[in-house]
Formats: C-alpha cells, sequence, structure tokens
C-alpha cells in the first residue's frame, strides 16, 4: 500500500472523528456511501474448543465464535435511511438520552490499510477509544475494533462498510446513544 | 426480616415510598422474599434445545446454570462448584457432557450429578459421598410457551398458579400459531444505574410516557407507523399476582410500518383470532410484565427481557428478540431489525428510557427527596374487575391501575412468610 493512501486514509478517519464528536451529523452522514451497511454485533463468553473446563457432548452444537454473526441478534444493524433517522431523532429536541448531549472524544488508532475488493475500494482496519461523559458525571468507556470498507466515488473516500466489535459483552453503559 | 415496610406502599392514595428504589436493607430483603421465592425467567426452549445445550443466567444475584441433559431433560443448577463456591461454568452459552471447575478440578455431568473428583482415593481416603456434592437444583422448574421458569422455593405454588390468568396474554405474545415462537441468536446484556423495579412498573403498566418520552422515537419511524389512541379503545389488565398487561384495541395495530411485516400480520390475522378466542375481540395485548422482573412487548418490537437486579441502584438488563416459529425467513429478518433498531442498549425507544429510570432512581440517594413520595394516583376509583378480561380492567388505556397491583404485590410478598397468605 502507497504510503500516500495510508495518510489520506488516516486524514479521513481523523476527519471523520471530528465530526462525530463535535456533533456535525448531518456532515458525517454525507461521508457514507448510500448502499452503506454499518454494524456492530454482539460478544459473548465462549469456551475455546481446547477448553478444559467442559467436556463437548455434540460437537456439531459447537460455536467458538465470540462475535455473533449477520442473522443473530446485534447491538446495531443501520443503513443509511435508519441512521439519517437516527439522526433526525437527536434534531427533535425530544430524544432524551442525548438532552443535554454526551460529550465524546472518539480515539482512532491502530490503522491499517489493504487492497479492497475492487479497484476503488480499500479495506481499513483500526480500534477506536470513545469515551463519552455526560451530565455531572456520567462516564463510558467504548472501546473495540473497525473493519471498513472505503470507496473512492469522484475522488471522495466514503464509508461502505464498517463492522464495530466491542470489547465488552455485557455493555456496561447505560445505552448506545452515540456513533462510531 | 430486617426492613421495616410499614407506610412504603399506600394503594389507597396511590403513593409509593422512594426508600424502595435505594436502601439497602430493602434490597437484601426483596433478594430473599421476591427472589428466592418467586417463579423467575430463565430462558427461552429454542436457546437449548438439544442435548448438552446449556444456557448460564441469574435468578436473584446467583448465577444459574441451565441445560439439557444427556437424556434430553432441562434442569437448572446453582453455577456453583459445591466444594468451595467457585462459579463453575464461565461461558454464556454451549453445549457440554460435563462441567469441570476451574479452581480443583471438581467435574460434574449435565444433569448436576457430581462425576469425578480428583484425589478422592488418596487425599479424600475414598471417604466423600459423591451423591450428596452434586450441582444444587433449583426447588422447580417448569416451562410455559418455551419460556422456562424456575423458582428456588419449593413451597411456591406451581407455575401454572403462579402465572394464573395471565396465561392467555402470554399465549397470544408466545402461542398465538402453531409451534410457538423461537429467539433470534444472542442476548443484548447491559447495565443501567436504576432500580429494577423502575423498569418492571414501566412494562407493567406505563401507557403514560409512550406519547412524550418516546414521541421522537414515533415521529423519526423507529416504531413505524403507530396508530394508536384513545378513541379505539385499550385498556390496562391486572390478572392477578402482581402482573400487568397493557392493551390496545382491537382493530388498531402498533406493528412496525414495514411492508413485509404488515401483509404477514393482515395473513395471519383470521388465524390468530381463531385460536385466540373471542377475547381478541374487544383487547390486543401489547406490553406486559410478569411479577417480578419478566417483561415482554409486541408492539413496535418483538422482545422479552429480564430486570437483574444488580443492587438497589443498578440492573442488568437481558434483551431477547423473538420470532412466530412458522413465520417466513424474509418476515423473521424484518422482524429482526425493526427490533434491534427500536428496543435494545441502542434502540430509538429504549435508549431514553434508561436515563429516565437512571434519575428516578439515583435521586432517591437525597434523604430529603426520599422522605417525598412517588405518585401512582392516576385513574385511582377508576377499574373494576372484568370476568371476560379475566382481571382488574380500567376504564381509560392510560391509567396507573397496573402500577398499584404491581406495588401491592410487592408489598404482600415482601412481608409474608408464607404462600398461603399470598
Amino acid at each position: 500500500m502507497r504510503d500516500e493512501t495510508i495518510r489520506e486514509v488516516e486524514q479521513f478517519l481523523y476527519r471523520e472523528a471530528r465530526m462525530l464528536d463535535n456533533r456535525q451529523f448531518h456532515e458525517w452522514l454525507e461521508l457514507l456511501t448510500d448502499d452503506l451497511r454499518y454494524w456492530m454485533p454482539i460478544r459473548s463468553n465462549r469456551y475455546p474448543v481446547n477448553s478444559k473446563a467442559i467436556s463437548i457432548l455434540d460437537g456439531s452444537r459447537y460455536e467458538e465464535s465470540e462475535v455473533s454473526s449477520e442473522n443473530d441478534l446485534a447491538l446495531m444493524d443501520e443503513d443509511k435511511d435508519s441512521l439519517t433517522r437516527r439522526i433526525d431523532r437527536l434534531d427533535s429536541g425530544m430524544a432524551w438520552a442525548e438532552d443535554p448531549p454526551s460529550r465524546t472524544r472518539h480515539i482512532i488508532t491502530n490503522i491499517e490499510v489493504e487492497a479492497g475488493d475492487s479497484q476503488d475500494e480499500l479495506k481499513v482496519y483500526s480500534n477506536f477509544f470513545m469515551y463519552r461523559t455526560r451530565a455531572e458525571t456520567e462516564q463510558d468507556f467504548y472501546i473495540g475494533s473497525r473493519e471498513d470498507v472505503l470507496r473512492r466515488d469522484n475522488g471522495q473516500l466514503r464509508v461502505a462498510s464498517r463492522k464495530i466489535v466491542l470489547d465488552q459483552t455485557v455493555l456496561l453503559a447505560k445505552n448506545l446513544s452515540n456513533f462510531f | 426480616m430486617v426492613a421495616d415496610l410499614k407506610g412504603l406502599v399506600d394503594n389507597d392514595q396511590g403513593l409509593l415510598s422512594r426508600r424502595i428504589f435505594i436502601e439497602e436493607d430493602i434490597y437484601q430483603q426483596e433478594l430473599e422474599q421476591i427472589f428466592a421465592r418467586c417463579w423467575l425467567f430463565l430462558c427461552h426452549e429454542t436457546q437449548v434445545p438439544n442435548p448438552g445445550d446449556y444456557f448460564t443466567t441469574y435468578m436473584g444475584e446467583d448465577p444459574v446454570l441451565v441445560v439439557r441433559d444427556t437424556a434430553g431433560r432441562v434442569n437448572a443448577f446453582l453455577n456453583v462448584c459445591a466444594h468451595r463456591g467457585n462459579k463453575l461454568c464461565r461461558a454464556d452459552s454451549g453445549n457440554a457432557a460435563s462441567f469441570i471447575c476451574a479452581y480443583h478440578g471438581w467435574a460434574y455431568s449435565n444433569d448436576g450429578k457430581l462425576q469425578a473428583v480428583p484425589n478422592l482415593k488418596d487425599a479424600y481416603y475414598d471417604n466423600l459421598d459423591q451423591s450428596k456434592w452434586g450441582l444444587a437444583p433449583v426447588a422447580q422448574l417448569d416451562i410455559y410457551n418455551g419460556l422456562v421458569f424456575a423458582t428456588f422455593d419449593p413451597d411456591a405454588p406451581p407455575l401454572q398458579d403462579y402465572l394464573g390468568d395471565v396465561k392467555w396474554y402470554l399465549d397470544v405474545f408466545f402461542n398465538r400459531r402453531e409451534g410457538g415462537v423461537e429467539v433470534v441468536g444472542g442476548v443484548h446484556k447491559w447495565v443501567a444505574p436504576c432500580n429494577w423495579k423502575l423498569p418492571a412498573d414501566n412494562f407493567c403498566g406505563d401507557g403514560y410516557h409512550t406519547g412524550w418520552s418516546h414521541l421522537s422515537a414515533v415521529q423519526n419511524g423507529f416504531g413505524g407507523e403507530f396508530r394508536t389512541s384513545a378513541a379505539k379503545g385499550g385498556k390496562s389488565v391486572a390478572p392477578g399476582n402482581g402482573h400487568g398487561i397493557l392493551t390496545i384495541g382491537p382493530d388498531e395495530q402498533s406493528d412496525p410500518a414495514v411492508p413485509e411485516i404488515l401483509a404477514y400480520e393482515a395473513s395471519i390475522a383470521e388465524e390468530v383470532r381463531k385460536r385466540m378466542g373471542p377475547r381478541l375481540d374487544l383487547v390486543k395485548p401489547h406490553v406486559g410484565t410478569l411479577f417480578p422482573n419478566f417483561s415482554m412487548l409486541r408492539s413496535v418490537a418483538r422482545v422479552f427481557r429480564v430486570w437483574h437486579p444488580r443492587g438497589p441502584g443498578k440492573t442488568e438488563i437481558w434483551n431477547w428478540v423473538f420470532v412466530d416459529k412458522a413465520a417466513p425467513p424474509e418476515v423473521k429478518a424484518a422482524f429482526r431489525l425493526m427490533a434491534l433498531r427500536a428496543f435494545g442498549p441502542s434502540g430509538g425507544f429504549e435508549q431514553d428510557d434508561m436515563d429516565n429510570w437512571q434519575e428516578c432512581t439515583q435521586t432517591a440517594r437525597g434523604v430529603v427527596s426520599r422522605r417525598h413520595m412517588t405518585n401512582i394516583s392516576m385513574g385511582l376509583g377508576h377499574e373494576s374487575y372484568d370476568p371476560d378480561l379475566l382481571g382488574w380492567v380500567s376504564d381509560y388505556r392510560i391509567t396507573e391501575n397496573n402500577h398499584r397491583h404491581f406495588y401491592s404485590r410487592w408489598a404482600e410478598v415482601m412481608a409474608s412468610d408464607s404462600w398461603k397468605n399470598l
């Protein structure tokens, strides 16, 4: 991967994070393709296959993956339309989870850029640390990884797909009212 | 009993002491009197369909292992090693012939029997009666409409009696079509800084908050077209034993306005009407709570949940999404998507609820705030027993009748030492 492309991707992700922290949500939507899939699966605790804590009875029932699959429940499973409605709701003056609004800080790190499935796409891995504080003493830490497909259209990079995996299995925050 | 319960619940005036949401001694008494005695929800049968399938959960703060044994029977045990009290199974779900404690290696078969003890011959001199040191089972376990319930109390009435007249309402949620329901894989789990009773009473009877708390969700399409209105009927129903159900009018619908879902609901309406009987011409069950901490919703989302108590000021919420087993795959997919966008930690409806329940709990830390009673007087005197609906029914759909039934049961169970008096 060319350094220039890596730098471009980094700057894109940082700019996006700044928009989210500044609550420029409508501008953020412009950075997403119309066919976006924005997916945050659930994580659960599972014994690895070699664990001696259990002996498996029925191997065909064994699932090692901690991350829920496509048709399972998810914390979020959005398209551009549903994200737009979430953001429109924030403008209603009655979105109580965000009224008063959260103050967020997205720290984006560990960025890796690979070739995508097509000429105009890039596969991008990153880690995030999202700190949220709100009202007087509320604070939450949302930490995890992202797997993005970025697509170039008329010279402009956009997010075409984002998989967000939080590290917590029981979410230690009372809600998820922000974006990643 | 530790806590002085006098004056906490005043149903004549519809007043409730805020001490019950924050005081530690009252909470400890709830663990003893309510969570160690009442029937509590464990999991849905479709989560453990095959021999060896297990699911770990909690009854109150007690960790519980639900497992279908090799012979095919569903059992539940304290998820605690009988030796030193270590937590036995640390995975959320899976399949196992046996469970082995991480501390000293005591091994239990999936029917709870102690199977193997390291150093039994040399260190115990073969002098340990293994039949006495199996996993501690729940006192009673029963399944209704695929919902697996258990109680730690051998004297608790059978599940069917405990549910009583709420059973028809449960049928509408979970058995309206042949085959009942199944759950979508996975459970939403998250922690909210609120007392467990606030969400339980909200689902039990709070038709009041929807029009204000959730207006922004309704107007932005999170529940699709939400066409409920007062003129069209709908009642709050308290079928006894502290359970509460909210209904809408028979001709109303609050389903997500997704073409697949609306077409599906229209296509099965006649079949469901036949199966559920003429009561469905009077009311459409919509949301409810089974005392103490199981709630369900079948309007903008098809979900059920448990409010696990985690101290007076904290609740761990577990949320499942369910679908009719007989529904076609594209309809199941549509229900899954609409459910998780409306309910769960990110839900356009639910994310606002946790914020309100948190503040209703946390302001009660102030001793002066706590002196003021909370008001659940709405609709006092405007309810009557309706034999057709099998419960105490409100004159108007928006009321706090069900709250009063819920807290009146709470006070009875907290105070009584015997099920005979309940």
